[in-house]
């Protein structure tokens, strides 16, 4: 990749429908992925699938729509600034990453993918209310002393994560996405023209919300228990709706959960909750 | 003048709330500075009556109504219509209809004389809008859209449309409706107007995402500046029954 002031980010990734058609990318270096067969769908006779194209771009305020849709429940119901938080995410053109789909006349980002340095932008409104949501939330007593140091004091380490997409991009979508914006971090501690602003990218330590279903238990108390298990797969009763989380987590530092108002899922298996977790 | 407030982080006030010039409705389920910013603006002139349509919040989008008469979609529930019948003053009537475009208030818009409605509504569905809501029907697009209802939004003394309209058709439209119309945004340049911004005669109420400047055209071309609620209450007055002593 070309180093200088002004890096091409415009990256276009081939998708095919699931139907056993072959996934490729233009970008180099990244293996082509084949998908087996899907089992042939009896009676479907219409086209053979459909195909995207989908670009990476740089955040631009003419996503503001888009993007708050996204972010819409990102806090859960709580009522805070989110058209301030989309404006600060928009504005950080160096690091950050919306996806949309080529060709697209309506131009709506598909994902949305950024650091923020909470200490950079500590004086924020919607940061502010962040930080109160997330000390207020934060039930455990050990994570908390920690959140407010994070929030605090060590704020200028931290990156805030925000990672938000629909539920149908295709997932091999994430690798090059997470590598776009890590990728974007280091270049920013290199090119950003302040020394101020080069710092704020160095981040020591990142913070990532994320939404994910638990199983409900007979005995609610049980469920506390289960989130200090570091995560063997499926044995914490957790499902992760973004694939990527449950690697965060494995990774973490720490992690607290919450439940959450919105969208209440009444089964008797599964009830959403949030995760916060810290990771290096 | 205009208020800017939130539905659960929802700019889109249009679609939680309707608001005429003899009541208005407001979803449940929202938090209460939702509520009191209706009642703070209304409550001493005309009630606001909190419901669901169908189960649904998203009322705004479903009923349609002005202060002769409000006409509700099929999927309105029994309850529903009681409570709305009981709360709201007599002379507005309360109508169930049943058409297959069930969301009356994407479908049309009215001011208390004149309505716009979908091309595609029923014979017998713009018979009815005519008897229960007093008004004269006119089938018409907006910039090309038939969810005339989403697109605009008028009241007795004036109107906002979707920008893309072309300047032929808002002087066709505002020959029809008699009113000075705009072509604008709201909500920081969202085109549906009719979810982004409710209004009557003498107010009005916008997303906060709403601009300085867009707010600005909102309180010139409805002339909310200088109306006084009592002005037009007052022309009401004499055929209301007063059902709140």
């Amino acid at each position: 990749m070309p180093r200088g002031p002004t890096r091409d980010k415009r990256r276009t990734y081939k998708s095919k429908d699931q139907k056993g058609f072959p996934l490729s990318s233009k970008d180099k270096g990244i293996p082509k992925h084949t998908l087996e067969g899907k089992s042939d769908l009896s009676g479907s006779s219409e086209e053979e699938g459909s195909e995207a194209d989908f670009v990476f771009f740089d955040p631009k305020p003419d996503d503001f729509h888009g993007v708050k849709i996204l972010l819409q429940t990102y806090l859960d119901d709580t009522q805070w600034d989110l058209s301030g938080f989309v404006d600060l995410i928009l504005a950080q053109t160096t690091v950050g990453t919306v996806v949309k789909m080529e060709g697209d006349d309506d131009d709506t980002p598909f994902s949305i993918v950024t650091a923020l340095n909470l200490g950079r932008y500590k004086d924020h409104k919607c940061i502010k209310e962040l930080k109160e949501f997330l000390l207020k939330v934060c039930q455990e007593k050990d994570v908390i002393r920690d959140l407010r140091l994070l929030m605090g004091e060590q704020a200028h380490d931290v990156g805030l994560l925000v990672s938000q997409r629909v539920v149908n991009l295709p997932p091999q979508l994430l690798p090059p996405l997470h590598d776009a914006l890590f990728d974007e971090v280091s270049w920013a501690t290199e090119d950003e023209p302040t020394a101020e602003l080069r710092n704020s990218f160095r981040f020591k330590c990142y913070l990532l919300v994320s939404k994910i279903y638990k199983h409900k238990n007979a005995n609610q108390k049980n469920n506390r228990n289960l989130i200090r298990r570091s995560g063997s797969d499926g044995g914490d009763g957790i499902v992760y709706i973004k694939p990527e989380d449950e690697n965060f987590h494995k990774l973490s530092l720490w992690s607290f959960s919450f439940p959450m108002h919105a969208q209440q899922v009444e089964t008797q298996e599964a009830s959403n909750i949030v995760v916060c977790f810290f990771w290096f | 003048m205009a208020t800017r407030l939130m539905f659960e982080n929802s700019c889109e006030v249009g679609v939680f709330s309707k608001l005429t010039n003899a009541f208005c409705l407001v979803a449940i389920g929202g938090s209460e500075s939702f509520y009191s910013t209706f009642e703070a603006e209304l409550a001493d002139v005309i009630p606001v009556v909190k419901t669901s349509i169908g189960g649904n919040r998203i009322i705004g989008r479903l009923c349609v109504g002005n202060k002769n008469g409000l006409l509700l979609p099929h999927t309105t529930t029994d309850q529903e219509l009681q409570h709305l019948r009981n709360s709201l003053p007599d002379q507005v009537v309360v109508q169930r209809i049943e058409e297959r475009l069930s969301a009356l208030g994407n479908c049309i818009a009215c001011n208390d004389h004149v309505a716009l409605a979908h091309t595609d509504l029923d014979r017998e569905t713009e018979e009815i809008i005519a008897d229960v809501l007093g008004v004269e029907v006119f089938r018409q697009t907006i910039a090309g859209n038939i969810l005339v209802g989403s697109y605009c939004s008028f009241s007795n003394r004036g109107g906002l449309v979707h920008p893309h309209t072309s300047i032929e058709d808002l002087d066709e439209l505002s020959t029809l409706l008699q009113v000075p119309l705009v072509a604008g945004t709201v909500n920081r340049g969202s085109e549906v107007i009719g979810a982004g911004l409710t209004v009557n005669d003498w107010t009005a109420f916008c997303g906060s995402d709403t601009t300085a400047t867009e707010l600005s055209v909102i309180e010139s071309v409805f002339k909310l500046r200088e109306a006084q609620p009592n002005a037009v209450v007052d022309e009401m007055r004499k055929s209301l029954i007063d059902s709140y002593v």
